[in-house]
């Protein structure tokens, strides 16, 4: 909201400078977002918080600053007392009022008012404030609602036919034509005031064109309501409407101030537009709304700040704020609290606002002490684990990056996936980010190809949630590891992966886990189910106290033998040999390397030759080897 | 010539031709010629035996003393010409020619920033959870003292996920909004004392821009005990940011709404861009909202089944997105989810 200087000084005196007091009001909980100098007036850009409907006009702002600078608030004079003169002939109107959904209803009717442009000061303000002067009726209900923070309505009191309404919820569906000419459908539940024959008002948002007031308007129906907060968010919600009265009413508004509202407004229309009261003042309620008590212990206020504020301070601070405190027994603080301050329900509601004028940047600091907790927590999450893994992958030369969970149904197709079988949200932002992600893949993919033209060698990771079930009843939401190399071979990438898991102690075979793709070696490893697992703690080897025998042996096989599976065979053979590994490969020809040790003693030519034999036979028998 | 004077002599030669070597060949032959084998001073020693009884000590002594000195001498001359070899070795190489790296790939800034964060609440008994993304409305809202048709859910503007084809009700499920929503979970199964922090992704429906994103990343904390108060608070935060954003940070402490609260703080942080004078990241106020935070609300409490009269706690949200732009100077948040080497290589 913007808040003029000039204006807010016609209920303030203000001492500090505008930066001092934007930095202040900041610090209490005005958000001033910035200070704009404009036409010799400083205006506030202020962030209002949804608790605190009062601080949507210049009065509770002023009220705010008040506190600050210890100063008083200048309330309005209210020189109408809102009784007709006994001569003027009343204007009937009949109400049916509906308490639950709008618990209190005041108005008044004024006959003969001359409808025209306002006065200049008048105009100026809502200028200032970014809004366009309509008409002198118009204009005052928005000025009074800026000033005291009570939406007001005015309405053209012939256009209510048969003198009569009722205040009704929308069943749904019903045309609407609002004030500024845009018609609706109103949803189902929305607040409605109807006369004998149609629609009239959509209350608390917006004023039908069909009761407005306009040139022609003779007489007025002055309202101003108090209305369910949830019924009009909700209504304003589904039209996608919000409007100034709305903000107010869905964070609840001054159930206590529609008769200063009324005053206010009635006041300025008879001084502006002339006429008089045609009606015995209108105020339906079922209860009163009277301020509340609500009480503060002073040792609860220092358990929970944490400093000790003197008595003599804190009841100067709730008093600035005009919550007439007053100390009962010993300790306890009895606030009377006003009906403008409806954010204040509980006890730590008035600590938080003896803390706030106190002024947070003056609280010293401290150290939570006690018992720091030793039982692992609840969803604990070893991020060490993740860093060794991550550090791995960087020393291999790949990068790590973050993408978005949402992607799109094309992104689906592009990899097969098809959509019917994905987790998708209702409202996307786009149809780019519609869907979550059951796979890394997508996005890596896209990472490669965005990285072509960049660098030439692109080795990419992520370690990322993945979204798995065809519907909300079997969600699994996992971590995966993936990655995408456009340059290292199957091999490295396998090795890799090999070692990876050997650091984890993961029993797996890296090839289940990795794909050849036309833009390289791919691989993607559901990481919360193999790495989330408790690790058996490593054993050491002792070194061995014998030299190891190594011999090469050359082989020729038939094409396409897996060599994995031949290497395999060949450890398999002995308990002695520790390693065998393919050096060289050319053609059907394949040399490998073994390596012999025994644990115990030195191993002689003779112990290896049986070991050797052996190795042979079973190459030559199930691999059709031809020794070379 | 007496056995002395022949072991002098011996004893001179070497150490003439020893200086005089510039190189280890040359050494290793002189090595050679005097110890080895059949070298002289070794044969020399083996005359000792012809010295008279009466003198074979005093010259036995000599005769090592002169062996002791040749083999000091040798090692001291290869110490020199070794070095004298090595400095000549270095003078053929260009050293101003760059480095060759290693081959190494890049941790992700988020991830550097988030081991971080991890780390130092780890030194003040903070333990990390992880939670899940795909949340109900009840935990991101409802036990956060937000109910349906609160005011406050319009700063969060929520993913709905299709209920379709499940026995969800429609809109019972969402794209967690706010990692906050770990604290019932976590609470309900915990009791105090309870220090946690949560790193996660949350997703809000947002039109993406510089400083927004419908995905981004905080780390939500809490803290409950016995008794914990509003300073502790301030304690922490002011504790936490200046060990990751460095001890001479600007700070400021501001009241705030946010229903899970009471009372409630928001952190402002000097921007470290323009250093407070306002530039196009900070959107010119000079200062980021970086740690919203707050006394945990009663109803959140009791909500968890705590009760508040009995224990007191704290709980704040990180800024994590925001925390690793102002750390690296970066002026859009959507930076950290572009793959690309040119970005990521700077890390």
């Amino acid at each position: 909201m913007l808040a003029p200087l000039s204006w807010l000084k016609e209920y303030i005196t203000i001492t500090l400078s505008p930066e001092k007091l934007g930095e202040r009001l900041t610090e209490v909980g005005l958000g001033t977002e910035k200070i704009l100098h404009e036409n010799g007036d400083t205006i506030f850009e202020l962030e209002i918080t949804p608790n605190r409907p009062d601080w949507l006009s210049m009065l509770g702002v002023a009220r705010e600053i008040a506190a600050i600078e210890n100063k008083s608030v200048k309330f309005p004079v209210l020189q109408t007392d809102l009784k007709p003169k006994k001569s003027t002939q009343l204007l009937p109107l009949k109400i049916h009022p509906n308490y639950k959904i709008t618990p209190r209803l005041t108005g008044i009717i004024i006959n003969n008012v001359k409808v025209g442009p306002s006065p200049k000061w008048l105009q100026d303000r809502l200028i200032s404030i970014g809004l366009r002067p309509i008409s002198n009726i118009v204009d005052i209900t928005n000025f009074v609602m800026w000033e005291l923070g009570n939406p007001i309505h005015s309405f053209d009191y012939h256009k209510i036919e048969g003198s009569e309404m009722w205040v009704k919820q929308a069943k749904g569906g019903e045309e609407y034509e609002s004030v500024d000419e845009i018609s609706y459908h109103l949803p189902k539940g929305a607040i409605i005031y109807e006369d004998s024959k149609k629609i009239f008002d959509l209350v608390g948002i917006k004023g039908g064109k069909n009761s407005g007031t306009y040139e022609d308007t003779k007489a007025v129906f002055i309202v101003v309501e108090v209305d369910d907060p949830v019924l009009i968010r909700k209504a304003s919600q589904a039209l996608a409407l919000r409007s100034d009265a709305s903000a107010i009413f869905e964070r609840a508004v001054n159930k206590g101030g529609t008769i200063d509202a009324l005053k206010r407004t009635v006041d300025l229309i008879l001084q502006t537009a002339g006429g008089e009261i045609a009606s015995e003042l209108i105020d339906l309620k079922e209860q009163d709304f009277k301020p509340w008590k609500l009480s503060l212990r002073l040792d609860r206020l220092e358990f929970i700040l944490g400093i000790k504020i003197p008595e003599k301070e804190v009841l100067t601070i709730l008093d600035k704020l005009s919550l007439s405190p007053k100390l009962v027994k010993g300790n306890v603080i009895e606030c009377t609290i006003p009906t403008y301050r409806n954010d204040l329900q509980i006890e730590e509601d008035l600590i938080e606002e003896v803390a706030r004028i106190y002024g947070y940047n003056n609280f010293p600091k401290t150290m939570p002490f006690g018992q720091t907790p030793v039982v692992t927590v609840p969803y604990f999450r070893d991020y060490r684990k993740d860093e060794l893994v991550k550090r791995l992958l960087t020393a291999a030369n790949f990068s790590e990056i973050y993408t978005y969970s949402l992607i799109s149904d094309q992104d689906l197709a592009s990899v097969g996936i098809d959509s019917e079988k994905v987790l998708c949200v209702d409202n996307p932002v786009s149809k780019d980010f519609e869907y979550l992600r059951p796979t890394l893949k997508i996005n890596l993919l896209k990472a490669l190809a965005n990285n072509k033209g960049i660098a030439k060698e692109i080795n990419l990771f992520e370690l990322g949630k993945v979204y798995m079930g065809k519907s909300l009843d079997n969600i699994t939401e996992t971590y995966h590891l993936a990655g995408i190399s456009n340059t290292k071979s199957y091999i490295e990438v396998k090795g890799l992966l090999e070692r990876l898991f050997e650091e984890h102690n993961i029993k797996k075979n890296p090839s289940d886990y990795m794909e050849v793709l036309e833009e390289g070696v791919y691989f993607e490893i559901p990481y919360s189910e193999l790495f989330e697992m408790t690790e058996e703690p490593r054993i050491f080897q002792s070194i061995p106290k014998y030299p190891p025998v190594m011999e090469d042996i050359s082989i020729e096989l038939p094409s396409e033998t897996p060599l994995g599976t031949v290497m395999k065979d060949i450890k398999e053979q002995s308990t002695l040999i520790k390693e065998v590994t393919l050096l060289d490969q050319y053609k059907n020809t394949v040399t490998f390397h073994i390596v012999y040790q025994h644990q115990e003693k030195n191993l002689t030519t003779e112990d290896i030759k049986p070991i050797r034999e052996k190795v042979i036979a079973s190459l030559e028998k199930s691999f059709s080897a031809r020794i070379k | 010539m007496s056995m002395e004077e022949q072991l002098m002599n011996l004893k001179n030669e070497a150490l003439s031709l020893i200086l005089s070597a510039e190189d280890g060949k040359t050494l290793e032959e002189i090595k050679l010629q005097f110890l080895g084998r059949s070298g002289k001073l070794t044969l020399a020693l083996k005359d000792i035996v012809k010295v008279p009884v009466e003198n074979r000590a005093e010259v036995g002594k000599l005769a090592n003393e002169v062996k002791q000195a040749v083999e000091e001498a040798l090692e001291r001359q290869e110490g020199f010409v070794k070095k004298e070899t090595i400095t000549k070795k270095r003078a053929a190489i260009d050293t101003s020619i760059p480095g060759i790296q290693p081959q190494i790939g890049h941790l992700h800034p988020m991830t550097q920033v988030m081991l971080d964060v991890v780390e130092v609440f780890k030194q003040i008994g903070f333990q990390a959870a992880d939670g899940p993304e795909i949340e109900t409305d009840h935990y991101n809202f409802e036990v956060l003292n937000i109910p349906k048709d609160h005011p406050a859910r319009d700063t969060q503007m929520t993913f709905y996920l299709d209920t379709r084809n499940s026995k969800v009700t429609p809109g019972e499920v969402i794209l967690r909004t706010q990692t906050s929503a770990m604290q019932g979970r976590v609470m309900q199964k915990v009791k105090p004392p309870v220090r946690v922090i949560v790193p996660g992704k949350n997703f809000r429906y947002e039109q993406v821009d510089a400083s927004h994103g419908f995905e981004f990343w905080q780390v939500e904390g809490f803290c409950v005990d016995t008794h914990i108060r509003l300073t502790d608070l301030f304690g922490t935060i002011d504790y936490v940011l200046r060990r990751l954003m460095g001890q001479d940070i600007k700070l400021k402490f501001a009241t705030t709404n946010f229903p899970f609260v009471e009372p409630g703080v928001d952190t402002y942080m000097e921007c470290t861009v323009c250093k407070g004078k306002g530039c196009s990241f900070c959107k010119y106020a000079g200062w980021s909202e970086i740690m919203p935070a707050g006394m945990i609300h009663p109803n959140v409490l009791k909500a968890v089944g705590y009760d508040s009269q009995k224990v007191s706690g704290f709980a704040f949200a990180i800024g994590l997105s925001r925390l690793v732009t102002l750390r690296y100077h970066m002026d859009d948040l959507r930076l950290l989810t572009n793959p690309d080497l040119r970005i990521l290589k700077q890390f």
